[in-house]
C-alpha cells in the first residue's frame, strides 16, 4: 500500500493537487464536509422518523422519498471528493489505520442505506404498518446514525493517526 | 478593553492545559465539532431548500421548521462547546487568525439573517405555509443562509491550516514522513504532528 501510495503521489493529477495545495486541499475538504452535512441531515431525519420523533405527519415512505435521493447523491459527492483527497495526498490517507476503518464503516453505512431504501420500496405496507414500530428496527436506526458519527470521527482522525498507537501503520 | 490578558488567562486555565497535554482530547473535540457542524448545516439546509421550493415543497413550512429547529439548536450547542474548548487551548493565536475572525463574522451574519426572517416572512407564514416556495424575501434569506454556512465550513477548515496548535506535548517523531522522503510539499494539517516543530 505504501508503494502504491508513493506511486500515486507521482502521477500528474496528484502532482497538480500538491502543487496547488494552498487552495485545492481546503476546497476539496470543504466540499467533502458540505456533503457530509447533507448526509447527516438526511440520515438524522430518516432515523428520527423511524423513532417517531420527526416528520410524523408523513409516512416512512414519504420521508424516505424526500431524503433518500439526497443521501445517495451526497454519498456520490463524498466518493468523488474523497477520491480527489486520496489522489492529492495518497500517503496521508492510505497509510493510516483511521482511513481503512473509516472505509469499512462507509461500506456498512452505504449498504444499510441502499438495503433499507430497497426493502422499503418492495414491502411498503409491511414497513409502515409493522416494521417501523418494532424495537429492533428502532435500535437499528440509532445504530446506523452512530455508524455515520463514527465515520466523521475517523475521517478527522486521519490527520491524527498517532492516536491509534502501534495500530497506525505510520508508527 | 484589553483582550490580551483575557486570552492569556484562558489558555492558562487548568482545562486548557489539560486539553493541550492530551494526545486524544483535541482530535476528539475536532471530530465532535465536525459532527455538530454537519448536523447544523444539514438541518439548516433542509429548511432553506424548503423555502426555496427545491425540496419538501409539498409539506407545510411551519411543520418542517418545528421538526428541524430543535435538532439544529442541539447540534449548534455541541459545535459551540467543542469550538470553545478548542479555542481556549490557543486563544491568542485563534483570536488573531483571519479565518477565525471571518468565521465569527459569518456566524453573526447567520444569526442576523435568521432574525430578518423572523421579523419579516415568518410573520406572514400563514399566507404561504402550504405554497411550494416562500415569498421572495424568504427565498433571499434562504439563499444567503446556504452561502453563509458554506462560508463557515470553508473558514473553519482554513483555521486548521493556518493556526498552528501550540502542542505542549507533541508526540515524538516516530518515523520520517513520506512527504519528506519524496521532497513533496507537506499538505497535511499543520495541526498534525508531522515530526516537525510548528513554524
Amino acid at each position: 500500500m505504501r508503494d502504491f501510495a508513493l506511486w500515486l503521489a507521482t502521477t500528474s493529477p496528484s502532482v497538480f493537487i500538491q502543487e496547488h495545495n494552498a487552495w485545492t486541499i481546503p476546497a476539496i475538504q470543504s466540499i467533502h464536509i458540505a456533503g457530509i452535512a447533507l448526509v447527516m441531515g438526511s440520515v438524522l431525519m430518516i432515523d428520527l422518523r423511524i423513532l417517531g420523533l420527526t416528520w410524523t405527519d408523513q409516512t416512512l415512505q414519504q420521508t424516505t422519498r424526500r431524503f433518500g435521493p439526497w443521501l445517495t447523491g451526497s454519498l456520490w459527492l463524498l466518493l468523488a471528493t474523497g477520491l480527489l483527497m486520496i489522489v492529492g495526498e495518497p500517503v496521508r490517507e492510505l497509510v493510516t489505520f483511521s482511513f481503512w476503518l473509516k472505509m469499512a464503516l462507509v461500506a456498512a453505512g452505504a449498504l444499510v442505506a441502499v438495503t433499507f431504501q430497497r426493502a422499503l420500496r418492495r414491502h411498503e405496507r409491511r414497513w409502515e404498518d409493522d416494521l417501523v414500530h418494532r424495537a429492533p428496527i428502532k435500535a437499528l436506526a440509532v445504530f446506523t446514525f452512530l455508524i455515520w458519527v463514527c465515520i466523521i470521527v475517523l475521517g478527522r482522525l486521519i490527520a491524527y493517526d498517532h492516536v491509534w498507537g502501534s495500530w497506525s501503520p505510520a508508527s | 478593553m484589553e483582550i490580551a490578558p483575557l486570552l492569556e488567562w484562558l489558555q492558562q486555565t487548568a482545562l486548557a492545559v489539560q486539553i493541550r497535554d492530551s494526545l486524544y482530547i483535541f482530535p476528539l473535540l475536532e471530530a465532535a465539532h465536525v459532527v455538530g457542524l454537519a448536523l447544523v448545516v444539514g438541518t439548516v439546509a433542509i429548511v432553506d431548500l424548503r423555502l426555496l421550493g427545491l425540496a419538501s415543497s409539498g409539506r407545510p413550512f411551519s411543520r418542517l421548521a418545528v421538526d428541524t429547529l430543535k435538532w439544529t439548536l442541539a447540534a449548534f450547542l455541541l459545535t459551540a462547546v467543542t469550538g470553545g474548548l478548542m479555542f481556549i487551548t490557543n486563544a491568542a493565536v485563534y483570536f488573531d487568525n483571519t479565518y477565525f475572525r471571518a468565521k465569527v463574522v459569518l456566524l453573526v451574519l447567520a444569526a442576523l439573517n435568521a432574525v430578518v426572517f423572523e421579523l419579516t416572512a415568518r410573520r406572514t407564514v400563514a399566507g404561504w405555509d402550504q405554497a411550494p416556495s416562500a415569498p421572495p424575501l424568504a427565498r433571499a434569506v434562504a439563499s444567503l443562509s446556504l452561502v453563509i454556512w458554506i462560508g463557515v465550513i470553508v473558514a473553519g477548515r482554513m483555521i486548521g491550516f493556518t493556526a498552528t496548535r501550540a502542542a505542549a506535548t507533541a508526540p515524538a517523531p516516530v518515523d520520517t514522513s513520506f512527504e519528506d522522503l519524496l521532497g513533496l510539499p507537506a499538505a497535511g494539517d499543520p495541526a498534525q504532528p508531522a515530526g516537525k516543530s510548528p513554524e
